[in-house]
């Protein structure tokens, strides 16, 4: 044996050592048993986030000890998130409850079975919107909560329609072909295009297309792109426009807003979430108004649709989530109360049929002038296409912006169509 | 007895002992997970439901339009970036070369500096630079080259010239180094001939130097063509795959059939091994090409 260094000590000191590691980062490593705080996964800080917090306070009051805490992350990395968790199967890194946009719902859902808590028979859905509660039920079970609505509304900067000569009323029930007509004398009088799009995010894309109460898939989930009066119209009017010259292009959200705060365009087809962002700009307003946006012109087109709008969905996997349930039922399926204070403090249109009664609700916005934009947004809801938006959205969107140069750029409507239709079908499995 | 028989040394106990950690840290992290994704490769469907389908990922791939589209555009960037990097590479390397350059440390630090500086904040910046109002086209419409904004991020064909630009701001730094240290090992007996003999500079640089450098350009050439292949960082960061799949590469490709469509991981892993196919396919080509002739 040598006198410096023994290799049967060397050998026992290295695993020894090893295994003591091992053993203590396993100690550490071990949850501290279910914990009375609720972990919530959102987007959008201001309105999503904001708001869940304002529930958990309205529930604390009557629970003591309840806690929420809520993550904050954009859309797209929630999703991604959320699908590399639930796809591995480590269900230590998920949360208690998630919000999923509407369009993602399915695909979810039908992918992780198991992954997410069926309400039906705990929550009472009879109460919410019709074409939320379908998106969220597979196999006769109900998935989710709802929450706020992308009811659709045309939104137009008063003063830059009147410098061409047009009134509200002139732009009341119309088609987009009337619409890109206005379009061209606006930008001809003012200099100003007539609405920012981003060919990135087809959100009016999809509202469009559901607006002819169409989808890219049939109500069986089967391809439904060749012979689509929905979506022909919708691609036909897309290239008008843009040849028209009444589209200002932008890449992310915040050229889009900056955009309509910049006052760079006359009017915005969106949901009511962008009532927040308008609102940023406070020096328009009682500049702006809100009508019903355009109609397709097709039979079965009305004008109402949606774009975007969300819900809050508990996790099998949770070990809250009686207590989750029991949070969601009591305020959002409720709370009458909580949904007139969440429109006054956030702009949150909820999906609750019952709250459109509230005082909130018929109250006058003095940044659109007066007028009871909150009722007639909510008059509409009950009105929007319930449509089945299948598993397939993001490959759908995919699929449709892969083919918007070409259709810019002069391809016929039909070639398109084949085109998406082709790729569809490679994707959808 | 001085001399260890090969059998002595394998079963040298302490060899193993030594070997075996890194052994099975590669095996545990490398082998195993290239073993999985083969297995994966033969399977597909939707998230943890995967039926084993044999060559029926690869069969999908023959008539997939998007995979084709990431293909091509994959291709595009080879064969247009990265020759134009590589001698503007050979280029900088050759000027940093010389001996009466003033700041040569300065300017060689500021050269490299793109390769060490942050992916995300450079994507962003080079987003918001190239916006519709960005400073480019600022630039470009007060030096009165162009009549109207360029739209660099909103059509495909400008989308691939910013990746294209990004990438060449990036890297070229990265091989101007190999080339430089190169050079500077070089021996300066065969320029001093070279100038006797009365070769013009630019003859210089392609008859004496790039043969010279041949093995460091073979290196630099293969790893940007791998680098290129495996695209994902900028494309990602900066165009999410570009207006219409205009910049959609096959990493990117992979990412979204895994983490943005309905996950199908089987066909992604497929889609993954063409990737180490073309690039082992490729590597092989240009080592041929430049493997030294012996008459």
């Amino acid at each position: 044996m040598t006198p410096g260094f023994n290799r049967r000590r060397a050998i026992k000191a290295t695993l020894g050592s090893l295994l003591g590691s091992g053993v203590g980062q396993c100690a550490a490593a071990t949850t501290t048993g279910p914990s009375s705080e609720i972990t919530v996964w959102a987007w959008d800080v201001n309105f999503n986030a904001a708001v869940m917090q304002d529930a958990a306070k309205r529930y604390a009051a009557k629970h003591p000890g309840f806690s929420v805490k809520v993550v904050d992350m954009a859309k797209s990395d929630l999703e991604q998130k959320l699908q590399i968790a639930l796809a591995s199967g480590v269900s230590r890194s998920l949360p208690d409850i998630v919000l999923i946009e509407d369009y993602n719902a399915p695909k979810y859902l039908r992918s992780f079975r198991g992954a997410f808590e069926p309400l039906s028979g705990r929550v009472n859905h009879a109460g919410f919107a019709k074409y939320k509660v379908d998106l969220m039920t597979v196999d006769g079970k109900v998935y989710g909560i709802p929450f706020d609505t992308g009811v659709t509304a045309l939104y137009y900067r008063k003063d830059i329609l009147a410098s061409a000569g047009f009134a509200e009323k002139d732009l009341e029930g119309i088609t987009w072909d009337r619409y890109i007509e206005i379009g061209k004398a606006v930008v001809a009088a003012t200099n100003k295009k007539m609405i920012c799009i981003n060919p990135f995010d087809n959100g009016l894309l999809r509202a469009m297309v559901q607006s002819g109460g169409r989808w890219y898939f049939d109500k069986d989930g089967k391809l439904d792109i060749r012979g689509n009066p929905a979506l022909r119209a919708t691609l036909d009017i897309q290239a008008r426009m843009v040849k028209a010259g009444i589209i200002k292009p932008s890449t992310n959200w915040a050229e889009w807003v900056g955009a309509i705060n910049r006052g760079d365009v006359a009017t915005v087809v969106a949901g009511p979430w962008v009532t927040a962002s308008i609102k940023a700009e406070k020096k328009q307003s009682g500049l702006w108004g809100v009508v019903p946006m355009p109609s397709l012109g097709v039979p079965g087109a009305v004008n109402v649709s949606n774009d975007g709008g969300s819900s809050w969905y508990v996790l099998s996997s949770s070990k809250s989530k009686a207590q989750a349930v029991d949070f969601l039922g009591q305020v959002f399926a409720n709370d009458l109360q909580f949904y007139q204070e969440i429109l006054l403090s956030r702009g949150a249109m909820g999906s609750l049929l019952a709250a459109r009664s509230g005082p909130a609700y018929s109250a006058p916005d003095a940044f659109f002038g007066g007028a009871r934009i909150w009722q007639q947004l909510s008059d509409y809801v009950s009105k929007v296409p319930s449509v089945n938006y299948g598993a397939f959205t993001a490959e759908a969107g995919a699929a449709v912006n892969a083919q918007l140069p070409a259709l810019m750029r002069g391809t016929s409507t039909d070639k398109v169509i084949d085109a998406i239709h082709t790729q569809l079908a490679s994707q959808v499995r | 007895m001085a001399s260890v028989t090969a059998r002595a040394r394998t079963l040298n106990i302490n060899g193993w002992a030594f070997v075996v950690p890194a052994l099975a840290l590669i095996a545990a992290f490398a082998i195993y997970p290239i073993l999985t994704s083969i297995w994966m490769a033969l399977h597909a469907g939707q998230g943890a439901e995967a039926t084993f389908v044999g060559f029926g990922n690869f069969v999908r791939l023959w008539s997939d339009p998007m995979f084709y589209q990431a293909l091509t555009n994959t291709f595009i960037f080879l064969l247009v970036q990265v020759p134009i990097m590589i001698g503007l590479a050979l280029v900088m390397a050759s000027c940093l070369n010389m001996p009466s350059l003033r700041w040569r440390g300065l300017l060689r630090t500021a050269l490299f500096l793109p390769c060490v500086t942050s992916l995300v904040a450079y994507s962003v910046l080079f987003r918001s630079m190239f916006s519709y109002d960005g400073i480019a086209n600022a630039v470009l419409l007060q030096l009165g080259i162009v009549s109207e904004p360029v739209p660099w991020l909103t059509d495909p064909y400008w989308a691939k010239v910013v990746v294209m630009i990004a990438l060449t701001w990036r890297w070229t730094g990265y091989n101007m180094i190999f080339y430089l240290a190169a050079m500077q090992n070089a021996d300066k007996s065969i320029y001093e001939a070279s100038r006797v003999d009365g070769i013009s500079s630019f003859d210089r640089m392609v008859f004496i130097t790039i043969p010279m450098l041949k093995p460091v350009i073979l290196f630099t050439t293969v790893t940007s063509t791998i680098g290129t292949l495996q695209l994902f960082d900028e494309v990602m960061s900066i165009t999410q795959g570009g207006p219409a799949d205009g910049t959609l590469t096959l990493s990117l490709y992979i990412y979204n059939l895994s983490f943005k469509f309905m996950p199908d991981f089987g066909y992604a892993a497929a889609v993954s091994y063409v990737i180490a196919g073309l690039v082992a396919v490729l590597a092989a080509v240009q080592f041929l090409a430049t493997r030294e002739r012996t008459r």
